[in-house]
């Protein structure tokens, strides 16, 4: 390859991400601008019976106040559960949930003209722990009226293959255990922001820091009756997303509509604590588990009951219920299969779609349990693991076609650079090693909102002036796929990367993308802009040939020229561009991807299947204090087979903050809550990791070359964070014999365990 | 920004303050005091920057004792080789607060002087709103114990807990003169009046009369950065055998207990120590756990000499 394919590359945006000069929503200013603040519940469930907004409408500076019945119509991410409004309309269902929205001249007008309004509340029973949710309650405790047979249950999703329960039963070899895990945050850096003008064509543009700007799109349109062909969402800058702003958002649509009620353009932008407040991250999670195996050590069944707790609304609910059980299918091999996960509501804040969406927590309790049976088979953790790996080019029991697995090759890099056979069981006490694996989705092969288009579609545009403009949907939320297009263009064309710009994520300009989530960027978009810029190349080429009387298959794109073999023709980049566009001018290529249709024909068999998996397996060395409890990871050894590294700085700072992100689940972060209150609202006291806790890493990229990824890539920006948690979790227990059953493993879980041991 | 001050002495700072009738604030570098602004738990109109007082920005020995300046900051303090050779016990105390870039804002008169801690208080006017306020806000109860007389927000000064230990006397400039007091004696066991300050005072010099001949410090915190304190002990054994030591960050005031070590037994310190700290549910690190720390630090302070 003779382009930056497979060479680290650093981003496009980076120089100006560093010097501060790159545009995120909040920085977008508008002549007449009004400014929005909300006005919260203070009650985490209760009826709204008297909401007065006189005195705030009539506040010095105020344009507009919104409340619950103006924009009545409910909507959510997932078509089949549009639970939520985007103001409370007659009851609260958790603290901090949206009641009125002010938009005015500026924004301490706005502030304190939300001081101005008043509500009473009738206060409903509320539930704050999710098994309380799965009881029978009076209809009128009831979080939302549509849950079945008067409980707050959300979603039950259950799939079972060859009954595992029954194996269970018999079996000699077995493992159980009760795995307890709070809820985490996505912590990204730029908060929420969004601008809204409304149009003198009365056409709206919406600016938003949104992982999803095609879902927004269509939820404004449904909930403001405003037709698709008359908006526009636009995809600025984005300061990090981690699953945290692919929702269409209240505040969002809110925005929207005073900008179509004061025929101004109307910004929002979040403080930190309602950052916190949106949530949308990772379900706190209770489940039990049960594996066993022969004497071999080979897996003979995997059966789990998972409770999730989804706080007040559904957001991507009904998907992570799934993922939860369908995505441990894999790396192992498992024939005897089953899960039942239960998503209830509960009065706090919703969670949704978070970095790995919803595998995390069950992989941790698999591995861990994988590790219990190693001891008790007196095994070792990796040779037990290496036997039951999935092959290649196979189907997992619930029929997710397996191509391209490098988790093999993964496992012994780690194995290796660690050191495992001489250090593992033998390091002093208190130091211990830990291993994982895991694996993922490259994007999902069924789309969210069902429709007949392919999942993306890319196009290249070729002008006079030698330009390849590359137009996607495709989100950069700061994973480098604005790079990744420009590097595909660059590859296909022989041209180095600054003859080619990107305009990406505006839905008025470039093809649909169905947003960056699921991991599905780099193999969807990253095929679709191949193919465009294939076809580029393609016609360039014929009207070369045409008029250099040359076959088109023997033109090389190299270098910046376009030659014959033997250099008998030797053209530059801007003389074929001349040629090509003789007689015809700009032209533009499209490149599209549909995934191949895939799966079993029985009820929920979509969930989780995917174009292709990305493996991975990891090795953490800790350092346990056992005076104190306290827990220092100090090396992390990462090894992830994502096909191909289209860009190896960009997958190695993908499988570094995977690292880092799954370190604070595993020792520090955690959603912590007070009578349905958040009391660590803020970055002082959600401890991220600083610098000082991040161990070292030591990353291995394993190409395991998909036969259906775009040069054989498949993703690396979610599988990576799987295997750390439990590497972790692992560590410890060779370090100082404890198993650690809840997350997040603060100082005095482990103090009190080593007492129950000792 | 006609609310904000900058004077250039300590006379004009304490001029312009008399002018404002207590709706000020004074900034020792101001990094913790602006979240108390951001969150509305200080409303005061006015704020009066100390930073641009050069005379209190200084690190001086004089005849074996050392002289900090109030509003030197505490990343001077953590490079200074002199603080370093002959005071390692403050330079230790100084690199576990806040961060490297916060210290660079943050002086050793702040830190000592920073505004006690409490779970339930130090949030935003719509989170005290939601929960309801406390006594130390508006409210007529504790959310932490339930009752409706005491508050138990916790001193978290780190680099108090260190002075005190090493005896350290401080230099208050009023309107009426000067006041010399020892610093463990501006700390009163309540979480609402935590500071024994007269209302328009600045503290401008820390000085310490002895370099001990062992010390020990040691924080509790969950990451390696950042976090205030959910324990912080200091310890030190003077020349004479008296044994020193402090406990911070469990209570509503530093603890000092000071004895001929002669006179200690481990039992005995911890005995004491857990009896006069009055630890509540209201950090984030867990009641039982910080309790149970408490001997375990003073366990291995105990060790570490013996």
């Amino acid at each position: 390859m003779s382009g930056s394919i497979g060479k680290p590359t650093p981003f496009i945006d980076a120089v100006q991400k560093v010097t501060g000069q790159a545009m995120y929503a909040d920085d977008y200013r508008m002549p007449n601008m009004l400014y929005v603040s909300f006005f919260r519940s203070t009650e985490s469930h209760a009826k709204i019976s008297k909401l007065d907004i006189s005195e705030a409408e009539s506040y010095p500076g105020v344009c507009a106040v919104a409340i619950g019945k103006d924009i009545p119509i409910s909507f959510g991410v997932l078509p089949i559960s549009p639970d939520e409004n985007a103001i409370a309309v007659e009851k609260v269902r958790y603290k901090g949930e949206i009641v009125a929205a002010v938009a005015a001249e500026t924004i301490k007008a706005a502030r304190e003209a939300v001081e101005k309004i008043k509500v009473v509340y009738e206060p409903i029973k509320a539930f704050f722990d999710p098994k309380d949710s799965l009881e029978v309650c009076a209809p009128e405790e009831q979080i939302h009226s549509h849950t079945k047979n008067g409980k707050n249950i959300h979603k039950t999703a259950e799939l079972r293959f060859n009954e595992p329960e029954k194996e269970l039963e018999i079996a000699k070899n077995k493992q159980s255990g009760f795995f307890k895990f709070a809820g985490v945050t996505h912590a990204f850096t730029e908060p929420h922001s969004t601008l809204a003008i409304w149009n003198r064509d009365d056409t709206l543009t919406v600016i938003s820091a949104t992982q999803v700007p095609f879902y927004l799109h269509k939820n404004i349109s449904k909930v403001l009756g405003i037709p698709l062909h008359k908006i526009q969402v636009k995809k600025p800058t984005l300061g990090g997303g981690f699953g945290g702003k692919s929702d269409p958002f209240p505040h969002e649509i809110i925005t929207a509509y005073l900008a179509k009620k004061t025929k101004r353009p109307v910004k929002c932008t979040f403080s930190r604590e309602e950052v916190f407040i949106t949530h949308h991250g990772r379900h706190p999670t209770e489940l039990s588990m049960s594996v066993s195996c022969d004497d071999d050590g080979i897996i003979t069944a995997l059966d789990t009951d998972i409770i999730i707790d989804g706080g007040a609304y559904g957001s991507f609910g009904v998907v992570t219920s799934y993922y939860n059980g369908v995505l441990l299918q894999g790396p192992y091999k498992i024939n005897k299969f089953g899960f039942r996960t239960r998503r209830t509501y509960t009065n706090k804040h919703q969670c949704g779609a978070m970095r790995g969406h919803g595998a995390v927590n069950p992989r941790y309790a698999v591995e861990v349990l994988l590790d219990m049976m190693a001891q008790s088979l007196n095994m070792d953790p990796c040779d037990l693991r290496n036997k039951n790996f999935l092959p290649e080019n196979t189907l997992t029991v619930g029929e997710f076609r397996i191509t391209s697995n490098g988790v093999r090759e993964c496992l012994e890099a780690v194995r290796r650079k660690s050191d495992w056979d001489n250090r593992y069981g033998k390091l002093p006490f208190g130091r211990g090693l830990g291993v994982a694996c895991g694996f993922f989705i490259s994007g999902s092969a069924l789309p969210i909102i069902w429709n007949r288009y392919p999942q993306t579609v890319v196009h290249a545009k070729l002008d006079f002036d030698g330009r390849i403009v590359m137009f996607s949907g495709a989100s950069d939320i700061g994973q480098g796929s604005d790079t990744l297009l420009v590097q595909i263009a660059a590859e296909e064309l022989g041209i180095s990367m600054e003859y080619v710009q990107v305009e990406t994520a505006d839905t008025k300009i470039t093809p649909v993308d169905l947003g960056s989530y699921s991991s599905r960027v780099t193999f969807m978009v990253g095929n679709a802009a191949k193919t465009a810029t294939t076809k580029v190349r393609e016609e360039m080429a014929k009207a070369i040939s045409k008029e250099k009387d040359v076959t088109a298959e023997n033109l090389i794109f190299n270098n910046c020229r376009i030659h014959t073999k033997d250099k008998s023709i030797d053209l530059s980049w801007e003389e074929g561009v001349e040629i090509a566009l003789a007689g015809r001018g700009a032209f533009v290529e499209s490149g599209y991807y549909i995934s191949p249709k895939l799966g079993g024909d029985f009820k929920g068999s979509g969930a989780g299947l995917s174009p292709a998996y990305s493996f991975g397996a990891f090795i953490s060395e800790v350092d346990v204090n056992p005076n104190t409890g306290a827990v220092i990871v100090t090396k992390v050894w990462g090894a992830h087979d994502c096909g191909k590294a289209l860009n190896p700085l960009s997958v190695e700072g993908q499988i570094e903050g995977s690292i880092h992100m799954g370190l604070g689940q595993a020792i520090s972060e955690e959603m912590r809550y007070h009578n349905g209150q958040q009391i660590n609202a803020n970055f002082f006291d959600y401890r991220i990791p600083s610098s000082l806790d991040t161990p070292d890493m030591d990353i291995t990229i394993i190409e395991s070359n998909d036969a259906e990824g775009p040069y054989g890539a498949k993703e690396a920006g979610e599988g990576p964070i799987h295997p750390v948690l439990p590497s972790i979790g692992n560590a410890i227990y060779d370090a100082v014999g404890i198993r650690m059953m809840e997350l997040p493993i603060t100082p005095e879980k482990v103090l009190s365990k080593m007492k129950e041991n000792a | 920004m006609d609310y904000y001050h900058t004077p250039s002495t300590v006379d004009e700072a304490l001029t312009i303050a008399g002018k404002l009738s207590g709706n000020y604030t004074f900034f020792a570098g101001g990094t913790d005091i602006q979240n108390y602004r951001k969150q509305q738990l200080d409303t005061n109109e006015y704020v009066i920057d100390l930073s641009e007082i050069e005379e209190l920005d200084s690190i001086t020995i004089v005849d074996g004792a050392l002289h900090l300046g109030a509003m030197t900051t505490l990343d001077k303090i953590v490079s200074s080789d002199e603080i370093q050779n002959h005071y390692p016990i403050i330079a230790e105390a100084a690199k576990t607060v806040a961060t490297p870039v916060l210290r660079k804002t943050a002086t050793i008169g702040g830190n000592l002087l920073v505004t006690n801690r409490c779970t339930f208080y130090n949030q935003s006017q719509e989170w005290r709103d939601g929960v309801g306020s406390c006594l130390r806000d508006v409210g007529d109860i504790c959310q932490v114990t339930g009752g409706k007389n005491d508050c138990y927000s916790r001193n978290v000064s780190d680099t108090a807990t260190a002075l005190i230990v090493l005896g350290a006397e401080i230099t208050l400039m009023t309107p009426n003169g000067i006041i010399q007091k020892s610093l463990k004696d501006i700390y009163l066991p309540c979480g609402i009046k935590f500071h024994d300050l007269e209302e328009r005072c600045i503290l401008t010099q820390i000085s310490v009369p002895i370099e001990p001949k062992k010390w020990w410090y040691k924080k509790l915190r969950l990451r390696k950065t950042l976090d205030f304190t959910s324990l912080t002990v200091a310890a030190t054994i003077d020349t004479a055998g008296i044994a020193r030591v402090c406990l911070n960050g469990v209570s509503m005031s530093p603890i000092l207990i000071e004895k001929p070590l002669k006179e200690l037994t481990l039992e005995g310190l911890i005995s004491i120590a857990r009896k006069n700290c009055k630890t509540v549910d209201n950090d984030l690190m867990p009641l039982k756990y910080r309790r149970e720390m408490i001997n375990v630090y003073l366990k291995e302070w105990w060790k570490s000499f013996r």
